[in-house]
């Protein structure tokens, strides 16, 4: 997954903002998929919540993303923020 | 069997697959209640060098309802932890095993069990110790002790097991699942064949055992111990479960699973053959699923069950009542589903209120009984299933005799019983380990040494 394309799909917000908006229906209006975006289960996987690596699991593949932005992103959304 | 292999998705993971569930006063101390869940089911004991154990990624707990609700008012949770004391060898254990604190014994489990009743949540133990499986005669020379060893008192009267044991249910699988062929009757069967004597399926495999003795007033609504049999606030509910992780991932740097998210149920037990029999196979996941409280969606199972229907068909000639009667089972639902109310049977109620649930009931003032008998209630013996479930109980022949039309009369004293209806049973009974007369109860495990093969034969 390339930097522009997460940026696409998560909007250009930023911060807590940002993380509650991934997981939320505004988020869902303001992202667009990309013509590459999975049509199928994802799961994503954050083994150390200390690194910047995301593994993303769909169909057959696996797609593994270094980014920190992210990931706290995603760590943020898990506690609840 | 039982609940052994009971549902497509359960039958591929057996460590969390529930095989029975048994509630019964004790009779060696009839103040207390001996609550027995069995897991992991057909061990065969020599099954090494990596042998059976609980799993530590699954949550197992034993289940109890006390309010008339059939919601889990009280539960006992076990969660368990496995160490491996040598990791330069590939063995179970590098000598002799004679305590639990053997350093030859090299895959050490342990757990804790915690109780949980509304929102209270109490650790009862932790570290408690399971013995080790039941290796052979060099590597566990005295079994006994080592299980011994692993009965642990929690404090308040409470007593503790997990670990190996003898499976003591009995069922003759091979011909049961073989167009529903009971070899006693085996010249009446619509194939016919000699008739012969049944042939246990469970002999000489094991099961890891999770027992609980616990004083009665720690499971009733009102904290006493109930002496009127028929009062509502005497009967309790009991059931099993296994749960799993929501996720599971396989993270290959930890080089293994690593399990994330909430519990989920994966595996339940009530009532013996309630899932193996009365439910179709394509809601058989589902079920498993599900709390008790919500098998409102299987009760037309029970009303109309597949087995009632096939009987006759199966045995032609032998079932005209039963091919006849086509009222609503009413004599099986109070049996399976909300327990026996009064009037039904003199003395006696273990009713539980009207919601629909499968759940294993047992009356907590009705004292053991001095001389048991296998066929439990409908033999006269009112400590037996369907109160509760002693360990002796021969639910297969019960169920059998049950679905057949042995019981309408109790709701229907119109209807009149097939001859055969009470005579059913598959001829097995329990020739695995004798049980033991005191807790836990169930016997000692087969031995890895003493293990012979089976005697399968394809072509016959």
């Amino acid at each position: 997954m390339s930097e522009p394309t997460r940026r696409s799909l998560i909007g250009a917000g930023a911060g807590a903002v940002g993380a509650a908006a991934l997981l939320t229906g505004s988020a869902a209006a303001a992202a667009r998929p990309t013509s590459g975006s999975a049509q199928e289960r994802v799961v994503a996987y954050v083994s150390d919540h200390r690194s910047d690596e995301l593994v993303l699991s769909v169909g057959d593949r696996e797609v593994v993303v270094h980014d920190r932005d992210l990931v706290v992103r995603i760590l943020n959304a898990a506690g609840g923020n | 069997m039982s609940s052994h292999r009971e549902a497509p998705e359960i039958a591929k993971d057996p460590v969390a697959d529930s095989t029975d569930v048994y509630a019964f006063i004790s009779p060696a101390d009839p103040d207390k209640v001996v609550l027995i869940a069995n897991f992991i089911p057909l061990q065969k004991p020599d099954g090494g060098p990596n042998f059976y154990e609980f799993g530590d990624d699954v949550l197992y707990e034993i289940h109890v309802s006390n309010k008339g609700t059939s919601t889990s008012d009280i539960s006992y949770q076990f969660e368990f932890e496995t160490q491996i004391r040598n990791k330069k060898t590939f063995l179970y254990n590098t000598g002799p095993i004679e305590s639990l604190s053997s350093p030859s014994w090299n895959r050490p489990q342990s757990y804790t069990v915690t109780r949980t009743k509304g929102r209270r949540v109490t650790t009862l133990g932790r570290a408690l110790p399971c013995p080790p499986v039941n290796v052979g005669v060099r590597s566990t020379p005295d079994y006994a002790a080592l299980a011994d060893e692993a009965v642990r008192d929690l404090g308040g009267g409470t007593r503790v097991f997990c670990g190996q044991r003898a499976d003591a249910f009995h069922v003759d699988l091979g011909s049961i699942f073989d167009l529903g062929a009971l070899r006693p009757f085996n010249e009446a069967h619509v194939i016919s064949m000699p008739e012969m004597n049944g042939v246990n399926a469970v002999q000489s495999y094991n099961v890891h055992t999770i027992a609980l003795e616990v004083p009665i007033t720690d499971l009733s609504v009102d904290g006493s111990a109930p002496s009127d049999v028929l009062s509502p606030r005497s009967t309790i509910g009991v059931w099993a479960t296994a749960s799993r992780r929501a996720t599971r991932v396989y993270d290959y740097k930890q080089k293994g699973y690593v399990g994330m998210g909430p519990w989920r149920q994966v595996s339940r037990l009530g009532n013996p053959l309630f899932n193996e029999v009365i439910v179709p196979m394509a809601r058989k996941d589902m079920w498993n699923q599900r709390p008790p409280r919500r098998d409102r969606i299987f009760q037309r199972h029970v009303y109309n069950p597949e087995l009632a229907q096939l009987l006759p068909a199966l045995y032609p000639g032998v079932f005209p009542n039963l091919e006849a009667y086509d009222e609503k089972r009413a004599d099986l639902h109070a049996i399976l589903m909300t327990g026996i109310p009064e009037g039904v049977v003199e003395g006696f109620a273990n009713y539980t209120g009207p919601v629909p649930s499968d759940m294993l009931r047992l009356n907590l003032a009705v004292p053991p009984s001095a001389e048991e008998n296998p066929i439990g209630l409908v033999a006269g013996d009112p400590a037996g299933f369907p109160n509760g479930r002693r360990i002796g109980d021969d639910v297969v022949a019960i169920e059998l005799r049950a679905v057949a039309g042995a019981t309408i009369p109790l709701v229907d004293p119109s209807y009149t019983p097939d001859a055969a209806a009470g005579a059913l049973t598959d001829g097995t009974s329990n020739t695995n380990a004798e049980l033991l007369s005191e807790f836990p109860y169930l016997g000692l495990p087969g031995s890895g040494y003493l293990t012979e093969p089976g005697t399968t034969e394809a072509s016959a």
